[in-house]
């Protein structure tokens, strides 16, 4: 009762390290099942999921790592998994928190890589009752952590973040004011400048300027956000057609494939971009999107929530749809009925796998 | 002849019996995951358990390609390459299983070859060795299909409405010398830096007699390159790609074809090894401090038109010719402000000026900035010295092996 109320997880995809909870080794999940969660209802608030395992938090503060690595934790506010790091808040003594970054495979047992203490939200962005938590995002607002040295970053007091995200080589953040920022590096258009340069300090976007955002998602290569009308922006990289726009490998082979070499020359041959033609001409494939790009899911649908994995898209929209795109997403809308409504969205970072068209690269769990 | 069987029990003969040779030694770097799937995929691959072992090699190479494409191509750690090289080795054995037709060893030839671009060399060379089994598995099943004329490409080419041959009568041309000695050379062009067309050094190489559409098909046809499509790098819709030798030749050369594609800056002799047999590493290299080994050898194979707009190396290079003409223009790296470089860090040894039809309002120092040029022909060898600026331009089908050195 409590659990419908609540609402509950389904996850679907490539389980090959097992790790939705409750899911074997080697499974492959074609349509979304709901997570067995031992012991009843655990009341899972956040889900993080890197690419071989998965942590989930619960209501009552358990961390509980499921997949290529395992182990519970207790006393936590808010978990994120990478491949390098796990990072755990802890509600410390009084009314601090801990900020600790765990070898994945450490369980959590023993001390952590690195731990420091960190101020709790009191100003900061409020939390969405379906949100457990902000990271990467501190709850202060005033730092993020991230998965290589230094662990700790400050962010300028002048950004007002409510929402950070990381991929692979870049970082996406919200500010209060509904402004989205970029940087890092920007080799495959990820950050939205209209160039391929890298930016060493978050620059605002401005061809989002004036349009107030309210959700950001990064992937590995590509950012999206949601504006409050519902409306979705993309940008960065589109090899495996993660922009939803026309991809050369997916129209060659039919499916995606591990495909163009991303020349490395350093006389600046790496460089690889299609673009539409100008003169009315189809427009031949578009591998980089360095800028905006609105993207029309249907007509009248509304986006409310968006989440990003390494080179794919997941988005939902107010009447309960979801629609997903980018590498190994095939026929997966067909599993989804529109009776299946969902109110958090939250796409759990790829797994990767087989060639064969009816299987799935990624986990995903959603709460009903 | 070699019927399937033969090829997997070739194949099997070649590969590592045991679970301790086939596997990497591997840094830190590569996440305790990934070193679980690798176990997995071995032991797959030992109990012959083919599908399976392909299915995790897919999750291999599909997670050690987002790290190869993560940050500058130098700074990919070789460990993640040679993950990726083991996952596309058992991927194209296993791909072999008989009854293995065709199209199957073709597949396993093109996942040997992404190995050999992208990966690292692993367990003494094993995908070389394997792409070799391959591509003569290939070739034996059939016999290269003669191309669609039998008249030299170049005739074809005249009806293209190309910029005509620059008459270089009129600019200062690079001077020419007959096998300089190596201190000769060394004391007039290598230390002042000045560019020379060395003829009588490469003019007996065998690929100056052996080199033809016909023999490349041949040696290379089956093998998958990275093939540049679009008319200059520097411009929006180029692109590269990969594609087979057959394909590109047949796409780019053969036929009228609508797009400028260019086999350039490919260390094809590296992936083909058969082919460095037709080719010498120039004695003046000695003069030089890096090793042997550490010579780039670069494959640039292309039809009439293809350009590499001005732009610097940061290493010595001779570049010889072999198939077809180029135009070549050389300016000296003093006249680097008059070239106007790119100011993005990706571009920045790259000139913005086209330089047989440069805007002059815009890059009006252009104009007068000095330059040296030249038509290199079949046999010939031009020493283009470090940061020299150069532009080149192929006059008819054309191949040009360059060697970069330090």
């Amino acid at each position: 009762m409590d659990e419908e109320r609540r609402g509950t997880w389904f996850g679907f995809g490539f389980c090959g390290f097992g790790q939705a909870l409750g899911s074997g080794l080697g499974r492959q999940v074609h349509s979304p099942e709901p997570l067995r969660t031992p012991g009843g209802s655990l009341g899972v608030c956040r889900v993080s999921a890197s690419w071989s395992y998965t942590a989930f938090v619960t209501r009552g503060g358990r961390v509980q790592l499921s997949g290529a690595a395992g182990g519970t934790a207790d006393g936590c506010t808010d978990a994120w998994a990478s491949e390098e790091l796990l990072v755990l808040l802890r509600a410390g003594p009084g009314a601090g928190a801990e900020l600790q970054a765990w070898a994945p495979g450490s369980a959590m047992r023993g001390d952590p890589l690195w731990s420091q203490a960190v101020q709790e939200a009191e100003h900061g962005p409020s939390r969405d009752e379906t949100q457990a938590g902000l990271l990467p995002l501190l709850p202060c607002a005033r730092a993020y952590v991230s998965p290589r040295p230094p662990f700790y970053r400050p962010l300028a007091p002048t950004l007002r973040a409510r929402r950070l995200e990381l991929g692979a080589e870049h970082a996406l953040l919200l500010d209060a004011a509904g402004q989205v920022f970029s940087w890092g590096a920007g080799r495959h258009g990820q950050l939205g400048h209209g160039t391929l340069e890298a930016e060493p300090e978050p620059r605002l976007l401005e061809a989002l300027q004036g349009l107030r955002m309210a959700e950001v998602a990064a992937g590995g290569w590509h950012s999206v956000c949601l504006s409050e009308t519902g409306d979705i922006y993309i940008w960065g990289w589109n090899e495996s057609g993660q922009l939803a726009l026309p991809t050369k490998s997916l129209a060659e082979d039919g499916k995606t494939t591990a495909g163009e070499a991303s020349g490395l020359e350093e006389d600046g041959s790496e460089v690889k971009r299609g673009s539409a033609g100008e003169d009315g001409a189809p427009a031949p494939f578009i591998a980089v999107q360095p800028f905006p790009a609105l993207l029309d899911l249907s007509p009248g649908s509304e986006a409310v929530k968006v989440s990003c994995g390494s080179r794919h898209t997941a988005v939902l929209t107010r009447t309960g749809e979801l629609y997903t795109w980018g590498w190994a997403v095939n026929t997966i809308q067909s599993h989804l009925s529109s009776s299946f409504k969902s109110e958090t969205l939250q796409l759990l970072n790829n797994s990767s796998f087989s060639a064969t068209p009816d299987n799935y690269r990624y986990t995903f769990c959603l709460s009903l | 002849m070699a019927g399937p069987s033969t090829l997997w029990e070739t194949l099997q003969a070649l590969l590592p019996h045991t679970k301790e040779e086939l596997k990497l030694e591997l840094g830190e770097k590569v996440e305790g995951s990934v070193l679980m799937l690798l176990q997995e995929a071995a032991e797959l691959f030992l109990g012959g358990q083919w599908r399976e072992c392909l299915q995790t090699c897919e999750v291999l190479l599909d997670y050690s390609w987002e790290k190869l494409n993560t940050g500058p191509w130098q700074d990919v750690d070789k460990d993640w390459r040679r993950v990726y090289a083991f996952g596309c080795l058992l991927k194209a054995v296993c791909l072999c299983e008989p009854p293995g037709d065709a199209t199957s060893v073709a597949a396993a030839l093109k996942a040997c070859d992404m190995g050999l671009l992208m990966g690292a060399a692993i367990l003494g060379d094993i995908l070389l060795k394997v792409a070799a089994i391959l591509q003569k598995h290939l070739l034996s099943g059939k016999r290269p299909a003669p191309g669609p004329s039998q008249e030299p490409p170049g005739t074809k080419k005249a009806r293209n409405d190309h910029v005509p041959i620059p008459d270089v009568t009129t600019e200062r041309t690079v001077p020419r010398l007959h096998c300089p000695s190596l201190q000769y050379f060394k004391k007039h062009f290598l230390v002042p830096g000045r560019p020379v067309i060395l003829e009588g050094v490469a003019n007996h190489w065998p690929c100056m007699k052996k080199w033809s559409l016909e023999y490349i098909q041949e040696v290379a046809g089956c093998r998958t390159v990275p093939v540049e499509v679009g008319s200059r790098y520097t411009d929006e819709e180029w692109s590269q790609t990969l594609m087979t030798v057959n394909e590109f030749i047949s796409k780019y050369i053969r036929e009228e074809p609508k797009d400028i594609g260019y086999l350039a800056q490919h260390q094809l002799f590296d992936q083909i090894p058969e082919l460095k047999q037709d080719i010498s590493i120039p004695d003046y290299c000695c003069l030089g401090d890096g090793e042997e080994e550490e010579i780039t050898i670069n494959a640039w194979f292309g039809p009439q038109g293809t350009v590499s707009p001005l732009h610097q190396d940061p290493q010595q290079n001779f570049l010889a010719q072999v198939m077809g003409r180029k135009y070549i223009r050389l300016y000296s790296p003093q006249e680097s402000e008059a070239l106007y470089p790119h100011d993005t860090h990706l571009l920045h040894n790259t000139s913005q000026v086209d330089v047989e039809n440069p805007d002059l309002e815009k890059f009006p120092r252009f104009a007068e900035a000095p330059f040296l040029s030249c038509v290199l022909s079949p046999g010939e060898v031009l020493f283009i010295p470090v940061k020299h600026w150069h532009y080149v331009r192929a006059l008819d089908l054309s191949f040009s092996v360059s060697f970069w050195w330090s």
